[in-house]
């Protein structure tokens, strides 16, 4: 039995939590239009794909899973916790590598030179490894506050703060925990255990934050 | 059928700690049975024990010989229940129709045809055929407490769990919600948890009183009755007088002779005028909060 219907995982997905990441890559897309600088370009479409789009999907994984209506109703049904978690985070994925690739086309189409982040690939891993780090996190902080709350403060706190420190991250040994990594330093020596780091991390976010679910106790 | 030994919850530790359940001993066969309580009696908790959400402390239970303390036991009871929980979330932007279909798909009705089949017949039972392409947002209370009672029937469960089901219903509703219940009860569980005495009364055949997490009372409405034979009265009096606090008034009406009180107590010392009089379940219930020294109304 499959205990899914992609029609009604987008019928009952919040219709704001749509409009929030339209609403940065709207913003970011005029904001690439009205400077018209191919430098400046440039940065801006590293801000967006390296610390909008893992952000934006940080917090909207905070409210993934707590912020449903029905959520008592499901969790009389037989649907595994693995079912909810993955159904609801991956559809927040989905969403960002929507936006990141559609914000990068269009830096393409206006002649942005990303080849300083390497390859396709590279460019790629950029905001995909920030952005299931931040979704893990805010899923585990919401799961484990059994509050949206906790998980949006843990996922703005771990941003901002890795943001401010960026420097001082990229030398010691929180450098593997360092999610700006790609972004921000693509030619450091560690970014590839850096990568397998923050993967890793994720992983673990995502398996603490299935076994909290299972306390469904918790969260009615 | 249903089988409960012993089961405890306690929520918090510490100081902090609650007791939600404390001990409880119950056997459900088929049929309708209620359980009532007041508010925080630990009726909610115990269903939601009893529909794999929350966890039990200690005890066991068995239905239909799934125990509900392991995973596996967890997962059987819910492919075969129907749950309609106190406090009623819902996808108000779906339709009644789509709604029920999802959590049909939920529960794991995967065949589409059987399923809109089924789904159709579910809004046919509760009376929501006409309106089912309706969005829910636009429903009723009572309405929705039927997209509710649609949606936990859609898999045809074995045991049907409702949890306060007519708050906030009109009197029409109630009737209708209560009928649905009696006919839904002919061939499977249905547990019906309510502080509502009347709903009981009129529904369940064997009924169990909560209150602090313990059973006060396990048997039919006519045992509830006749334990409370000989504690119930009627007394007129005039003026500013009322009955004294070993009386609990159930109720008042104002006459033109005075002020005409039903009465529950262990006896009317006193009054010589008091009349004996029948006694309902609600002065049942009444009666055996307080014989057995839970806190009642104020007289």
């Amino acid at each position: 039995m499959k205990r899914f219907s992609l029609k009604y995982t987008l019928l009952t997905y919040r219709l704001d939590q749509l409009w929030f990441p339209l609403a940065f890559l709207a913003f970011f897309i005029i904001l690439t239009l009205l400077l018209r600088n191919e430098v400046q370009n440039y940065d801006i479409a590293r801000a967006y794909v390296g610390f909008a789009v893992p952000l934006v999907g940080g917090f909207m994984a905070a409210y993934a899973i707590l912020d449903d209506p029905a959520l008592e109703l499901r969790f009389a049904t037989p649907i595994r916790a693995a079912q909810i978690l993955l159904e609801r985070t991956t559809l927040i994925f989905l969403i960002q590598a929507v936006c990141a690739n559609a914000f990068l086309l269009f830096s393409l189409i206006i002649g942005v030179d990303f080849s300083p982040l390497g390859n396709w690939v590279n460019v790629q891993l950029c905001w995909l490894l920030p952005t299931i780090t931040l979704i893990a996190l805010g899923t585990f902080g919401a799961l484990i506050g059994a509050q949206t709350m906790v998980g949006s403060f843990l996922v703005g706190l771990v941003w901002f703060v890795e943001l401010i420190v960026r420097d001082g991250m990229a030398v010691n040994n929180w450098k593997y925990a360092y999610i700006f990594m790609s972004i921000l330093s693509p030619e450091h020596p560690d970014l590839v255990s850096n990568q397998i780091a923050l993967f890793a991390l994720t992983i673990a976010f995502l398996f603490v934050a299935w076994a909290l679910l299972r306390k469904q106790e918790r969260y009615i | 059928m249903i089988e409960i030994t012993g089961l405890t919850k306690t929520y918090g530790s510490g100081n902090k700690t609650v007791n939600a359940l404390n001990g409880v001993d119950l056997q459900i066969n088929s049929g309708m049975f209620g359980l009532l309580g007041p508010n925080g009696a630990g009726k909610t908790t115990l269903m939601r024990i009893l529909s794999g959400i929350v966890n039990p402390s200690g005890g066991s239970i068995r239905i239909n010989g799934h125990d509900l303390t392991t995973e596996a036991g967890k997962y059987a009871v819910k492919s075969m229940l129907g749950y309609l929980p106190q406090e009623l979330g819902m996808y108000t932007e779906l339709t009644a129709e789509q709604f029920v279909d999802y959590m049909a798909i939920l529960k794991g009705l995967d065949d589409s045809r059987k399923r809109s089949q089924r789904v159709a017949e579910v809004l046919e039972m509760v009376g929501l055929r006409e309106v089912a392409k309706r969005k829910i947002k636009g429903f009723s209370g009572g309405m929705k407490r039927r997209v509710g009672i649609a949606q936990a029937l859609v898999n045809d469960p074995k045991m049907l769990i409702v949890d306060e089901p007519t708050a906030g219903l009109d009197p029409e509703e109630r009737i209708r919600f209560r009928n649905l219940l009696v006919n839904l009860a002919a061939d499977r569980v249905v547990l019906l948890s309510t502080h509502i005495v009347e709903d009981i009364g009129q529904t369940c055949r064997d009924l169990a009183v909560l209150a602090k997490g313990k059973i006060l009372f396990r048997g039919s409405p006519a045992e509830m009755l006749k334990a409370t034979e000989g504690h119930v009265w009627t007394l007129t009096m005039s003026g500013l007088e009322k009955p004294n606090h070993d009386l609990t008034v159930v109720s008042m009406l104002h006459l033109a002779e005075g002020t005409q009180y039903r009465l529950v107590g262990a006896n009317v010392n006193g009054y010589s005028s008091a009349q004996p009089t029948q006694p309902g379940l609600e002065d049942g219930y009444v009666w055996l909060m307080k014989s057995t020294g839970q806190v009642v109304m104020e007289s």
